[in-house]
């Protein structure tokens, strides 16, 4: 256990180098891949999701972390098993049409990926079509929608509707995020969730999985 | 971040050819008009006439020629460093060097429990001196209130002690008398561990208002800034005419005054003690003309403040003055704007020692706890004005930009990560920079509550007892310390 929390606080502490060595470490021992990523790396990124919910750390700083985590998972992703890669939540991410904005959204992106789950990140101005053809094509749980601009927020609704249309809203919970969106305007438009940053996206993300 | 010391003078509201006429007008007054003086000043007023001034002994008057004022003045020293308990807390006055600190005697506070204005206690100035002596951007601890819980025969000792005690930034004050000078100086003397050591690190200084605007001297902190010059204490020169009262409405007219009381008074401490380190203490101050109260925020004592030091400096004796200050009863939005104008513009005027900068309201009647932990946060930002913008290769980052390229981004460049503490003022944690939701989320607390919250913190942690035990106990058997630290 004790090498768990070692592996948190590295992690915490943007020390990348020092990570990389504690997870062959771990892997040396005999600790199981599947409990260094879930017990080590995913819990530290929670930590670190908090800490950026509670603005105790710079956003460049979760960067780092993510990153440092992301070099942790390459080490561990020859040894996981099958049920441990895909028993992952799949989630589509993208800003809405009409919306260029990216920094934000590519951040929830990174977080709900650290947090355990596979983002696929389809980048800004996407159509709703192209939405519903992603859903399908990655058998997605959980759609993302970001808009930043108070124009683009109806698209949001445009999109949700498309969803609903296409028969697959039942299969996916669908959260939004952005600058001006709030609770109230998720309610409106029929969205399963909001969330105002990046950490509380991931954190939400992975309780929505965990309804399925 | 150390933001202390750093350089000021980019606002000079006298231009070089404004800063020759008034200080000409200055030595003009006091060739012409002079200063009086009242009964038990003889012997001064004697050192004076062997030097060159002509005395008026009917009307108790004294003029100076330019050529006495002139040499007199230039044997004040350019530079008074004082010390701190803790040397990183070493103000070195100088040139533009800025300096900001507490101030005042203010005898109200906003009670923290209550919210409401009462009587200040030794205890306050006790507490008070401990915040003040955990946040970072205030530079030096002038006695913040009057411990009016006590006899005034125990103030001096007990007002030094409770600052000494709470704090290792330097402490200034003013005493009642020579005598209480003479307590705080063996005092001091005792925690420095001899009166030699004191003087080499001078950790306390004393405030003497010499001069009762207009031109006339105080006999009594006349005698107390003598002393102090004998004792090689460093002083400050405190004179504070209000415009359209004490000094001519005018903001020409009360500098000119103002200066040549401080050329008096620095004449006379040179001439009781060549080479006395002194500090200018020039505070132009405006009056209220519908009440003829003090109007400490009004902006033109921001720019009078500014034009102050620029006449101090011209004449190389750095400089103690006032900025900070707001009329208004609560920390609210006037006080802030109010205190970050004047203090702002005094700090880029090149103050030296700007004192009330931190912790009063109503002009200088109250305190507020929570009003420290915002001034705090004023000063940071006004000095990290005077910090600039650094442009070396490093800072114009033309590598980063290179290598993040058109259409990236710069948020996980090493470069970024290594700046990020240093670039920008980072706060003391008072400001609001959240969203709206997370701001409602946690109370929808205004910047008050947030500001009290951040001083309960901070004094609810251990108390630094700065004063050893042991020199603690000789000094509580030899005088009559009251103050009793839980």
């Amino acid at each position: 256990m004790t090498d768990f929390n070692e592996i948190k606080e590295t992690l915490v502490n943007l020390d990348e180098q020092r990570l990389i060595q504690l997870v062959n470490d771990a892997l040396e021992k005999g600790i199981p891949a599947g409990d260094i990523l879930n017990k080590g790396l995913i819990a530290g990124m929670d930590i670190v999701g908090e800490k950026m919910e509670n603005e105790d750390m710079f956003i460049p700083e979760v960067l780092m972390a993510a990153r440092a985590m992301g070099k942790g998972v390459e080490i561990l992703k020859p040894l996981l098993g099958e049920e441990e890669t895909s028993a992952r939540g799949s989630v589509i991410i993208g800003t809405v049409k009409g919306d260029l904005h990216d920094i934000g959204k590519n951040l929830v992106a990174m977080m709900i990926e650290s947090a355990g789950l596979t983002a696929h990140n389809l980048g800004v101005d996407i159509a709703p079509e192209e939405f519903v053809r992603m859903i399908k094509e990655k058998n997605a749980s959980i759609l993302c929608l970001s808009a930043l601009l108070t124009t683009t927020m109806p698209m949001m609704k445009q999109t949700i509707d498309a969803v609903v249309e296409s028969g697959l809203r039942d299969q996916v919970k669908i959260m939004v995020g952005g600058a001006p969106v709030t609770q109230a305007f998720a309610d409106e438009i029929g969205a399963d969730a909001f969330a105002s940053d990046a950490g509380s996206a991931a954190k939400t993300a992975k309780a929505l999985v965990n309804q399925f | 971040m150390n933001l202390m010391g750093l350089q000021g003078g980019q606002y000079c509201p006298l231009s070089p050819e404004q800063i020759k006429i008034v200080h000409e007008a200055s030595l003009k007054i006091l060739e012409r008009t002079g200063i009086i003086y009242e009964q038990g000043l003889e012997d001064t007023v004697q050192m004076l006439e062997d030097n060159g001034a002509a005395i008026d002994r009917d009307r108790k008057n004294i003029t100076f020629p330019r050529d006495m004022i002139i040499e007199q003045v230039a044997k004040a020293p350019e530079k008074v460093v004082l010390c701190g308990q803790d040397s990183k807390n070493d103000l070195h006055l100088t040139r533009n060097r800025v300096h900001l600190g507490t101030g005042g005697a203010a005898i109200k506070i906003l009670d923290p429990e209550t919210g409401d204005s009462r009587s200040t206690t030794l205890k306050d100035l006790y507490e008070v001196s401990r915040l003040v002596d955990k946040l970072d951007n205030i530079h030096f601890l002038v006695r913040p209130c009057i411990a009016t819980d006590i006899d005034e025969a125990d103030y001096d000792i007990n007002m030094f002690y409770a600052c000494l005690a709470a704090s290792s930034k330097h402490v200034m004050a003013g005493v009642n008398d020579e005598k209480g000078l003479h307590n705080v100086v063996e005092m001091a003397s005792m925690i420095a561990g001899g009166l030699d050591k004191l003087i080499k690190r001078p950790f306390i200084s004393v405030i003497t208002s010499f001069a009762i605007s207009p031109l006339k001297l105080c006999t009594q902190s006349t005698h107390i800034m003598q002393e102090a010059n004998r004792c090689r204490i460093p002083v400050a020169l405190s004179s504070a005419p209000m415009a359209g009262s004490t000094s001519p409405l005018t903001m020409a007219g009360t500098l000119a005054q103002l200066h040549a009381e401080q050329l008096a008074g620095i004449t006379i401490c040179q001439l009781t003690q060549a080479g006395a380190p002194v500090l200018y203490g020039g505070i132009p101050g405006m009056a209220n003309l519908k009440t003829m109260g003090y109007s400490g925020g009004a902006v033109e004592c921001g720019m009078m403040n500014a034009a102050i030091h620029q006449l101090s400096n011209h004449i190389k004796v750095p400089n103690y003055n006032s900025s900070g200050l707001s009329d208004s009863k609560v920390p609210d939005a006037q006080s802030g704007y109010e205190k970050a104008f004047t203090a702002l513009l005094a700090s880029m005027g090149g103050s030296n020692y700007i004192h009330h900068s931190a912790g009063m309201l109503e002009s200088m009647l109250t305190i507020a706890y929570e009003q420290y932990v915002i001034d705090d946060e004023i000063i940071g930002n006004c000095c990290k004005v005077l910090k600039g913008i650094d442009c070396d290769a490093e800072h114009l980052a033309l590598e980063v930009i290179d290598s993040v390229g058109p259409g990236g981004n710069f948020m996980t460049a090493p470069h970024t990560m290594a700046h990020m503490r240093t670039e920008y003022y980072n706060g003391n944690g008072v400001t609001d920079r959240k969203s709206r939701e997370k701001w409602e989320q946690e109370g929808s607390r205004d910047i008050r509550q947030r500001a009290l919250d951040i001083a309960k913190k901070l004094l609810a942690g251990p108390k630094t007892l700065y004063i050893p035990e042991e020199i603690d106990r000789v000094i509580r058997e030899k005088f009559n310390i009251l103050l009793e630290i839980q």
